[in-house]
């Protein structure tokens, strides 16, 4: 680990680390299970729409800003909107970390089931909703979870260009592999056709349905990784000569072509399996949560693979590795955002990751042993990213949308130059989307639950996302001008 | 498959798959052309 400021190698290296991030969990449990709540092709169309009016947009913005700024979250919007709003790069960077405390966990289970594969309790267990319930209900998760830390750690103790762009060469294409071996026998399953056709059908009538295009911006939102720092970060470690909007295209679209190829897995495994009653499944019964999907649903499925036991485990097996290869890419983002963050404020890289490193695993202990505080903690973080990527607009818009757009995204090392249509999206579009984001969830929470919306301390309650948000943005706000200081000093003695 | 399917499939998969191919391509021919200035 040298102490001295890395560079991704090459260009292919920088894209393969930021699709690691892109490409996380949300794309392969998530995604299929929203498209069939969603109705299918009707909701492909809105979900094109918003990759290029939110997701590839910020993710130009933080690859700008990081190549520009060469700071964390709280340095690099200092520099951008001014000092007096360096607050809300720190938001912006504690949003992620909070994510990484849970992601950990579900990191862990992943790595559990994988194990489960291998050794064949998966195909063999009849009812896998007691083995979810046995496994959470114990210390397990707690074990597991140390070992994802400890994953991501070691990749991040290696350091950008041993760690970060080795790894990532590694797992993304590897990652791409397994989905392809998943998708040839998912596609010659019998009865995979009608999947397939279920993806792709349309209910024109439903895209005058706003829920339809509130969910596809949500899940934009969510499974590109714009918005959360996380790329603005590694957009640090790009050399001046690197583009930025090409590179944010290719990071977004690959990122999308993922989730369709998860979404083409789920629904021909499903429909070659289960057939047409499988998808009442993803839609309202086990498979409607992501973890019921991802460890009881489709394990469900695995046990009535053709072939038998071992080709079962094998299918089993290289599913929990796919899906841990992308938690692992995405969980080890998360770790360096903060390890810059603490890097920038003085703190050695090796001392940084080792606080990084404790603070991770202590802070996933209660998510590990409570499912009830995963959901709340995914809950308030998991909507505190859309205010994440209005804070990153919003410095975008007070350094000036048109310099910005003129200078840095089309300034040195630029392959395609971005005409002035990003000035209105980035300061009206994506503002415009993340207020009626924040309405439309805050708004869906209080009918969810008339009663007890407002406590502050239920599990998925408008309450308790006020109230932890408060409470962060009051210490930011207060600790402003300490935090401010602190990060901008050294990072002035670095450059 | 209906045609509406058929149709939406195309669709989707030519942005999606065909945008992807696209803009890995550009960013591969400026790349080389990006090394072959430097040289």
């Amino acid at each position: 680990m040298s102490s001295r400021q890395e560079f991704f190698t090459s260009r292919w290296g920088m894209i393969l680390a930021v699709i690691g991030i892109a490409v996380g969990t949300g794309n392969i449990w998530r995604f299929p299970r929203i498209v069939a709540q969603n109705d299918g092709g009707s909701f492909l169309i809105p979900w094109i729409i918003f990759l290029f009016i939110w997701s590839i947009p910020l993710i130009i913005a933080e690859i700008a800003i990081g190549k520009k700024t060469r700071k964390g979250t709280i340095g690099a919007l200092s520099e951008m909107a001014g000092e007096k709003f360096g607050w809300m790069g720190a938001f912006v960077g504690f949003v992620a970390t909070a994510i990484m405390f849970y992601y950990a966990v579900v990191a862990g289970w992943c790595i559990n089931y994988l194990y489960s594969s291998f050794s064949g309790t998966i195909v063999t267990t009849a009812d896998h909703v007691a083995l979810w319930d046995s496994f959470t209900a114990g210390y397990q998760p707690l074990f597991f979870h140390a070992i994802a830390m400890l994953i991501g750690v070691y990749i991040i103790y290696r350091g950008v260009v041993d760690g970060i762009e080795r790894w990532n060469r590694i797992l993304i294409p590897s990652l791409l592999v397994m989905l392809l071996i998943l998708a040839v026998r998912a596609l010659t399953l019998d009865g995979a056709m009608e999947g397939i056709a279920y993806l792709f059908t349309p209910n024109l009538e439903r895209l005058f349905d706003h829920r339809i295009w509130l969910q596809a911006l949500t899940q934009n939102a969510w499974d590109t990784g714009a918005g959360w720092g996380l790329i603005l970060t590694y957009a640090i470690y790009l050399r001046k000569r690197e583009d930025i909007a090409l590179n944010a295209a290719v990071t977004g679209l690959s990122n999308n072509s993922v989730s369709l190829l998860a979404a083409i897995i789920v629904f021909a495994t499903i429909f070659g399996i289960a057939g047409a009653a499988g998808v009442e499944e993803l839609e309202i019964g086990t498979g409607s949560t992501n973890i019921g999907m991802a460890f009881i649903f489709l394990p469900q499925l695995f046990t009535q693979m053709p072939g038998g036991p071992l080709v079962q485990s094998f299918f089993s097996s290289i599913f929990f590795l796919s899906l841990s290869v992308a938690a692992i890419s995405s969980l080890i983002s998360m770790i360096e955002l903060a390890v810059r963050v603490f890097m920038d404020m003085g703190l050695m890289r090796r001392n940084a990751i080792l606080i990084v490193g404790s603070l991770g695993f202590l802070f996933g202990i209660p998510s590990a042993l409570s499912l009830t505080v995963f959901y709340n903690q995914d809950w308030v973080w998991g909507v505190g990213l859309m205010i994440s990527g209005g804070f990153i607009s919003f410095s975008v818009i007070k350094f000036g949308a048109d310099k910005f757009r003129r200078e840095v995204v089309n300034g040195e090392g630029s392959d395609v130059q971005i005409g002035k249509w990003y000035n209105y999206v980035i300061s009206l579009l994506i503002p415009l989307q993340v207020i009626v984001l924040i309405v439309w969830w805050l708004y869906s929470s209080t009918q969810w639950d008339p009663e007890g919306w407002w406590n502050p301390f239920g599990a998925e309650t408008l309450g308790t996302c006020l109230f932890q948000w408060g409470i962060i943005l009051a210490l930011f706000i207060g600790f402003n001008k300490v935090i401010v200081r602190r990060t901008m000093k050294h990072t002035a003695k670095r450059t | 498959m209906d045609t509406a399917t058929v149709i939406t499939m195309i669709f989707v998969l030519g942005i999606v798959w065909g945008g992807c191919f696209y803009v890995v391509s550009l960013a591969m021919r400026r790349e080389r052309r990006k090394i072959a200035n430097e040289k």
